[in-house]
């Protein structure tokens, strides 16, 4: 099976002022292979680095050290971007555009057809629950619109591969249901979904396989029903139980 | 990378993006205000009695006003040979009367001359570059453009997509303002005059000069103070290189090496010429017969040393290569 995205020895240090040498380490040494067709959990506590792998995999940001693949080609191709989607917690859309006119700009830039945006974006905006809301400007939209919008978004280019980070965040129950039914059907279209999240019982729920990172390094991979079947802790745990260690191990080393 | 066409491609989604963004600011509302205020007060000039324009090489050129000629006496003014002018112009639709000492076609190129050379091609400008600042820093901010940032577009291209909105959104102000004095003193005074249009490409070309340098404050620092005043700053710098230039080039200081002449030279050059701006304007215009130049442009004019083409082509590669480093410092940004 390919990659969905593969990262080799990948360092990334940020410089903390244009004038100085020094920086902070958010990512050292990390490999890591994402396989194809998987829904791949990236967990660890706050500033662990997984958000910066992922910024690293959009090309949003550079790799100091280490090499990275993505959808099989090599970082810089910026044309496999076209066939990713991504969603994160915090997105400012611009305020002055309506709904269905945020998703045409967004299927433009991605290089859809212009005959295909329209019908694409009046299907996706039916799908997230704004459809009667399609006409009015984002300004007037509740967090929890705006990450309805922001995963219609995600999905205009019909990706293969889908990186949600912190998608729920905002989210109300029926939010929540919809981004785990999105998540679902990738699954069964044996396409890959990357998720960044701390909410747990989503990611033990939806995820084949997971990463944990700590202090920017890998200190986990596996399935998730190895991690949650783990020899040493005898019956079946939950995952906050089986992640404790890791995260305590991590910080220590 | 990506391919050409994607990069065509994103241009025109952005710079669309960008109006729509435009007219959707308070800023839109300002500007058309200022130009419904200049229609309106071109809507009620009027000009009575005006002098005719001088029809023959011998014709006495020398013309005053009454209240001129009040003033150093009827029987000075005869015996000189001096023409005493009778016209008027009255403004606010008749509330005020001013003596004119030109004719109707040149009062009005005047009137033209003040709006479009010095109100909107330097005061207009400046503001321009004031209330447009905010534009790129606001859209550099990682919360607004990472997710564009992870389309399959070149960072340079979302850059020059964003810069031509503001200026295309410049061009349709800086049009809109030209064209509705232009059909208001039409309308009014009876003068169409064409020449006047050539304000609207003179104040887009030097409004996105300056706005180049904006930009790439803009990705330097990602500030909105910093590309609003760091600009306006720059401006004023500027003209002071131009208007020293020209100064110095027509009246040498006797103990001026030739290594600062070539310094001088150098700056000339290599920034922008906002009076040049305003000069090619005035020279446009044909303003020379009807309105007294800046007297260190003149000179510089006078001597032949003024080259409009090359004086503009080099404040606008001056702007292609603030263009150029501002796309190269925001393809190394980190997000």
């Amino acid at each position: 099976m390919t990659a969905a995205a593969e990262f080799q020895q990948i360092g990334k240090t940020y410089r903390t002022s244009p004038f100085s040498r020094q920086g902070v380490e958010a990512v050292r040494g990390v490999s890591l292979t994402i396989p194809a067709g998987s829904i791949f959990g990236l967990l660890g506590p706050n500033r662990a680095g997984k958000t910066t792998l992922v910024k690293m995999l959009l090309s949003l940001c550079k790799a100091t050290t280490g090499s990275i693949a993505r959808l099989g080609a090599p970082i810089h191709d910026r044309r496999t971007l076209a066939r990713i989607g991504y969603m994160h917690e915090n997105h400012a859309f611009p305020r002055y555009l309506s709904a269905s006119e945020l998703l045409r700009f967004y299927g433009g830039l991605s290089g859809i057809p212009a005959s295909e945006i329209a019908p694409r974006a009046e299907k996706l905006l039916q799908r997230v629950g704004l459809s009667d809301r399609k006409a009015e400007p984002i300004a007037r939209f509740s967090k929890g619109m705006v990450q309805r919008l922001g995963l219609a978004q995600a999905l205009i280019n019909e990706p293969d591969l889908l990186i949600l980070d912190e998608p729920t965040e905002g989210l109300d129950l029926n939010g929540r249901q919809l981004m785990r039914e999105v998540v679902r059907e990738f699954r069964t279209a044996g396409k890959t979904v990357i998720l960044v999240s701390h909410v747990l019982t989503e990611v033990e729920e939806l995820c084949d396989r997971l990463a944990v990172l700590v202090a920017g390094k890998v200190a986990y991979t596996g399935s998730v029903k190895e991690l949650l079947h783990e020899p040493k802790a005898g019956a079946k745990q939950n995952l906050e139980a089986a992640l404790k260690p890791i995260y305590d191990r991590g910080a220590r080393s | 990378m990506t391919s050409m066409p994607s990069a065509i491609r994103t241009v025109r989604w952005m710079v669309r993006d960008t109006f729509r963004q435009s007219l959707s600011t308070k800023l839109f509302w300002v500007m058309l205000g200022i130009t419904v205020v200049a229609t309106i007060f071109c809507l009620g000039v009027r000009v009575e009695n005006d002098t005719p324009r001088p029809t023959h090489p011998d014709e006495l050129k020398l013309v005053i006003t009454k209240a001129e000629a009040e003033r150093v006496g009827w029987d000075k003014v005869k015996a000189e040979g001096l023409r005493v002018v009778s016209g008027e112009m009255t403004l606010g639709f008749g509330l005020f009367t001013v003596e004119i000492g030109r004719n109707r076609f040149d009062s009005v190129r005047y009137l033209q001359l003040w709006f479009a050379g010095v109100l909107a091609d330097n005061i207009g400008v400046l503001l321009a570059l004031l209330w447009t600042a905010g534009f790129l820093p606001t859209f550099l901010e990682p919360q607004s453009v990472t997710v564009l940032l992870a389309k399959p577009v070149s960072r340079w291209a979302l850059l020059l997509g964003k810069y031509l909105g503001v200026v295309l959104f410049v061009a349709l102000q800086a049009t809109l303002f030209v064209g509705g004095t232009w059909f208001a003193l039409g309308i009014s005074t009876g003068v169409w005059h064409a020449a006047y249009w050539a304000a609207v490409p003179i104040l887009v070309v030097h409004f996105a000069v300056f706005y180049a340098f904006s930009a790439f404050l803009a990705v330097g620092t990602r500030s909105t103070v910093v590309a609003a005043f760091g600009t306006v700053l720059f401006w004023f710098l500027c003209w002071l290189m131009n208007t020293m230039h020209h100064q110095l080039a027509t009246q040498p200081l006797p103990n001026m090496s030739a290594a600062a002449g070539f310094l001088l030279d150098a700056g000339y050059w290599m920034l922008p010429k906002p009076l040049d701006f305003n000069g090619l304007f005035f020279a446009v215009m044909g303003a020379e017969n009807f309105a007294m130049p800046v007297p260190e442009f003149q000179a510089f004019q006078v001597q032949g040393h003024f080259q409009a083409e090359l004086s503009v082509l080099s404040s606008l590669a001056f702007a292609g290569v603030m263009l150029a480093i501002a796309a190269n410092e925001f393809r190394k940004l980190d997000y």
